[in-house]
């Protein structure tokens, strides 16, 4: 996914998208492709399960009535 | 006499079951925790980890009474322990509170329960009564707003934690009573068979967390 694709979706500012995007790389859960000068990004096999997790565990506040 | 002992004996081991659930709670809050950094794992873990530490210190204080295992404690020692487990057990509600409170940002309820707090904990002439009162009033307050979020969310695993809190807070307030009227023995085991019910049923809900389910590699 390139990056004015992830700014419509998330509506946010270039800065704080490519802050977050630093963010996520640097800890693996997303791959950033560089193709012919452009930037693309996609969730790694650790995000995916970050994902699954996060969930889980969202499940988990829920029952007691908390949110994560 | 005799038959008190028993059932001294019955409510110490029950205790442990209590322990084991409240520490299972807090390793999955705490695996949560690792995974996710969230704030209200820290706090369901942080609630769990102190509820869990108050069971078993008086799990083995009751057991410590009745058979006399570990080296003579003086009266005093004994006394002080009495109130730390009460004073960890009264935390752990009170984290479990707090994690709503929190959410709701002290909304009308938080504030008309505040507003009652003095008149109950002015009746308290000891501080392990006060303290029961605390827990007591923690543990409502944990219950409306677990049994809120199930009106609003309808997930079963919600009601059935919602259960859990309210036997946990009616244990709690026939621990109250048992302080109040110490010759009726009866009502410390059924304090116990209470709060244990309401543990097993908390359990239920957390157990497929427990158990595994989804794991991030490490934490983020």
């Amino acid at each position: 996914m390139r990056i004015t694709t992830l700014l419509r979706r998330g509506n946010m500012s270039y800065s704080r998208m490519s802050k977050l995007l630093t963010e996520l790389v640097g800890s693996g859960l997303l791959l950033e492709l560089n193709q012919e000068k452009i930037s693309r990004y996609m969730i790694s096999e650790r995000g995916l399960q970050f994902l699954a997790a996060y969930q889980q565990f969202e499940d988990f506040a829920q029952s007691f009535g908390l949110r994560l | 006499m005799a038959g008190g002992v028993d059932v001294s004996l019955i409510a110490d081991v029950l205790q442990f079951i209590g322990v084991f659930v409240s520490f299972s709670i807090a390793y999955v809050a705490f695996r949560g925790l690792r995974q996710t950094r969230s704030p209200a794992m820290l706090r369901l873990a942080t609630a769990f980890l102190f509820l869990g530490v108050g069971f078993m210190v008086q799990a083995v204080l009751g057991l410590e009474g009745v058979l006399s295992v570990l080296p003579a404690l003086t009266t005093t020692v004994i006394a002080g322990l009495v109130v730390a487990s009460a004073l960890m057990e009264t935390a752990g509600y009170f984290f479990l509170a707090f994690s709503h409170a929190l959410d709701v940002m002290f909304s009308k309820r938080l504030q008309v329960a505040l507003l009652l707090f003095p008149v109950f904990t002015l009746s308290a002439a000891q501080t392990t009564d006060a303290l029961s009162i605390l827990s007591f009033y923690f543990i409502l307050y944990g219950v409306v707003e677990t049994f809120t979020a199930y009106a609003r969310t309808r997930k079963p695993d919600t009601l059935l934690i919602a259960l859990g809190l309210a036997l946990l807070g009616s244990g709690t307030f026939v621990a109250w009573l048992s302080l109040m009227y110490p010759v009726v023995y009866v009502l410390s085991l059924v304090q116990i068979i209470i709060k244990e019910v309401g543990l097993m049923i908390l359990f239920i809900p957390v157990l497929s967390y427990a158990l595994g389910g989804a794991k991030a590699n490490g934490p983020i």
